[in-house]
């Protein structure tokens, strides 16, 4: 593991992104502390105040510091992308790996209901998920991480399609091995480095779409101060106070694109051969 | 004569981790206009560093700290880039080892054979063309006009490598790079290979590189032999004597581990009971499909017999069904037909109980591929083990007993497969096979990625433990020389079908099939 680190860092992407990360982990974790104002507190004669001292990234249509919202609302928003792309993750190794190792009729059955749920487009399938389940943040997590889940396993079958063939896997075959000890020991070890990135990958997917949820009013709900839902609110007043907007939204793409370099050196420093 | 390509003093270190390895150590040869100068050594020893060094196509943390290499009057190490693209293919030509992988899979090979003509001998396409033509025809292609229209994957292995061949030797270089080009075919196509390279070379008067780790064919093909061991040239000797007259101790180390089928190394008779008959075993790998009709079955009524103790001998070229075999009697591929074990009749893959698991063991033949690189040596070791027998308390014990028996160290229990040479995988995945204590072991080809000191080595290591346990070894393999050192009988396969089932002094006789005949003709005879 601190090998992997140590990798990690040798890579310019693998350095930025984990640096990205770091100081996106500090704010979930002290961002109440750090918040020089109460998000919640409204100040009527602050409405609009641009940046300056007072508010460093200016202040909402109600007179909030939009930097105190960032900080503590970074709590709602990334811990939940996080949590909805590792159930998706788990979900589709499993079911992608196990589908590879069934083969014939089993994995023709597995992926065939995998494409017909693929059909439908990610936001629509989470949409009517949420609908059916009700508002809400916690449901907003599940339909995006089972958004996730069949293209997770379509990812996972391919790499373990290659990995069923090895022979180390035949070789459980022939000493008689059972399924679960042939999918979870000999094949998801070997599965995993790619899922893994693409996992990395996927999690700024997963805030965009926990953003774009909370944006139609599904997800979060307010005066919560999620990423998304601030740009929801902030939506109309762009012309008067842009700050409001661009603010939630550079730390939206500053989790994406932390995410998408960390997958990128991922990519570099868990390939063995790779030997730098 | 001034010579073709001239080699002085080249060192060369690898960059990894720590510190720079020394791969190449002042390396001086010269290859004489129209002469084959064979490259032999074990797997390490920079041979195949040396040729790509000269192609100038080194990896990034290659370090080159001295010495010239000179091809005709060109200092190479001083040219750029751009210039080295106008020498590669035009003035050196190299052909590799694995040709399935040497062809773009999504172009077909009249294009990349047309485009290679074109890029180096600046003809039109429509030329090109017809000397592509004229060149497959050459090397005795058939139909070379519907095989330009093909793409890779339709056309066989030895297609592939003549055409290869042929575009190599159609840019009219001076010097072509042969790197170990039969290796990765079967032995009379191999054999066939050679012809040709030898009939196109006398055409020609090419100059050439072959390296190799075949000892019998270098000394077929080359007029002189360079020995290499851990980056040094340690002999070099025309080739009509280096192996008759090795100088150095690592040429006489080389030419000792060849195989020779006089040589018997087993001498024993195997019992009389019969521990496993396969009776009319038939193998078919796709499932019939609606409008399709099914496929030729992968092997066709195969039936034998393997006695208690037993080695026996499966040959035959690659595609002959041998490999089949060997999936259907350890459960991997469904087959029609019976097996029959200790007198146990076996139907399908569902008869194969834990007993007959235990019993039948295989041993792989990629020694990378058959060791799980997540798993330890000792976990690795520690699933037959606790599968079949042996209780938990002494499991540490049991697998320091199991690693001493295949010759390692008892503290490899703790090392991961990647840390671990080719040779030392095999013995590992030798050890895991023994580990259910068998009756019978099947090896599929498994001393063919290996070098021969390391194969002879591992054949020692099988007859040891044969001696110890008394199993019987089904032995699939392309090398005759070296089955007929080790197998009581020898099967024949050919398309799918057993030819020939003979014991082991009967292979000369005059009663064989003519595919035998063929088979043992074609295989080299050994050097020394």
């Amino acid at each position: 593991m601190t090998d992997l680190l140590r990798r990690l860092m040798r890579t310019p992407q693998g350095a930025i992104g984990l640096i990205l990360l770091a100081v996106l982990a500090a704010v979930c974790l002290f961002g109440p502390w750090l918040a020089p104002h109460d998000p919640e507190k409204m100040d009527f004669l602050g409405r609009f105040r641009p940046l300056g001292a007072q508010n460093w990234f200016g202040a909402d249509q109600f007179g909030r510091d939009v930097l105190s919202r960032l900080l503590v609302g970074a709590r709602s928003t990334l811990p939940m992308a996080l949590a909805a792309t590792l159930l998706g993750t788990v979900a589709g190794a499993v079911v992608g790996t196990a589908s590879a190792y069934l083969g014939g009729r089993w994995d023709e059955a597995i992926m065939r209901t995998i494409d017909a749920v693929m059909a439908v487009p990610g936001l629509l399938l989470a949409l009517l998920l949420v609908s059916t389940l009700g508002n809400g943040a916690g449901n907003a997590m599940i339909a995006i991480a089972v958004t996730f889940a069949p293209g997770m396993a379509r990812v996972t079958r391919a790499v373990a399609l290659t990995v069923r063939g090895q022979d180390y896997v035949k070789s459980a075959t022939v000493r008689g091995e059972s399924a679960s000890w042939i999918i979870f020991r000999e094949m998801l070890p070997n599965v995993m480095a790619p899922v893994v990135i693409e996992a990395t990958i996927r999690v700024s997917f997963a805030v965009m779409l926990f953003a774009t949820l909370s944006f139609l009013g599904l997800g979060a709900q307010p005066p919560a101060s999620e990423w998304g839902l601030m740009v929801a609110e902030a939506r109309q007043y762009v012309h008067q106070a842009p700050w409001i907007l661009i603010a939630p939204s550079l730390a939206i793409a500053m989790t994406a694109i932390a995410f998408n370099l960390l997958g990128d050196g991922l990519r570099d420093a868990m390939n063995p051969r790779d030997e730098r | 004569m001034t010579a073709v390509l001239s080699l002085r003093d080249y060192t060369l270190d690898y960059l990894t981790g720590s510190r720079p390895l020394r791969v190449l150590q002042d390396i001086s040869l010269d290859i004489a206009p129209g002469e084959v100068l064979g490259l032999v050594g074990e797997s390490g020893s920079g041979k195949s560093t040396l040729a790509w060094a000269i192609m100038r196509h080194l990896p990034k943390n290659a370090r080159e700290l001295s010495g010239t290499i000179r091809l005709g009057g060109t200092d190479l190490r001083s040219l750029p880039p751009r210039e080295l693209t106008r020498i590669r293919g035009r003035r050196i030509g190299m052909v590799f080892q694995d040709p399935s992988t040497a062809l773009n899979p999504t172009l077909t090979v009249g294009r990349q054979v047309t485009e290679t003509l074109v890029n180096n001998r600046g003809l039109t396409r429509r030329a090109a063309w017809d000397l592509a033509l004229e060149l497959l025809g050459h090397v005795e292609l058939r139909d070379p006009e519907a095989l330009m229209r093909r793409y890779p994957h339709q056309i066989s292995g030895g297609e592939k490598q003549r055409i290869l061949i042929a575009t190599a030797f159609g840019c009219r270089p001076e010097l072509i790079v042969f790197d170990e080009p039969t290796t990765a075919l079967d032995v009379i196509t191999g054999a066939r290979i050679l012809d040709l390279f030898a009939r196109l070379r006398a055409e020609t008067g090419v100059a050439a590189l072959y390296i190799s780790h075949d000892l019998a064919l270098v000394s077929r093909v080359a007029d002189r032999v360079a020995v290499m061991k851990k980056g040094r040239l340690v002999e070099e000797a025309p080739a009509a004597s280096i192996f008759a007259r090795p100088a150095h101790e690592e040429t006489r180390k080389l030419v000792a581990a060849v195989p020779r089928p006089e040589n018997r190394l087993v001498h024993d008779r195997p019992g009389d009971r019969v521990l496993l008959a396969a009776e009319a075993v038939s193998v078919r790998y796709a499932r019939p499909r609606l409008f399709r009709p099914p496929p030729p079955p992968a092997t066709h009524a195969v039936g034998f017999d393997i006695k208690a103790g037993e080695i026996l001998g499966i040959v035959g070229e690659s595609g002959s069904g041998k490999s089949s075999i060997a999936r259907a009697l350890t459960g991997l591929a469904d087959f029609s037909g019976g097996i029959r074990f200790d007198g146990r009749p076996i139907g399908s893959a569902r008869d194969m109980d834990g007993a007959y698991r235990r019993a039948v063991q295989i041993v792989f033949q990629h020694p990378d591929g058959s060791l799980n690189p997540r798993q330890t040596v000792g976990e690795i070791l520690s699933r037959p083990l606790k599968l079949f027998g042996t209780g938990q308390a002494n499991l540490s014990a049991e697998i320091g007993r199991l690693l001493e028996q295949v010759r390692l160290p008892a503290a490899y229990a703790t090392r991961w497969p990647h840390q671990l040479s080719g040779g030392e995988k095999q013995r590992v995945a030798i050890a895991r096979a023994f580990a259910a204590k068998p009756s019978l072991v099947i090896c599929d080809e498994i001393t063919a990625p290996l070098d021969v000191s390391v194969q002879a080595s591992i054949i020692e290591l099988l007859l040891s433990l044969r001696a110890e346990t008394g199993a019987a070894y089904l032995f699939i393999t392309h090398d005759i020389n070296l089955i007929r050192q080790i197998a009581h009988r020898i099967a024949v396969m050919r398309r799918g079908e057993l030819v020939d089932l003979l014991p082991i002094d009967a292979v000369d006789a005059d009663h064989v099939h003519p595919y035998t005949r063929d088979l043992m003709a074609a295989s080299p005879t050994p050097v020394g």
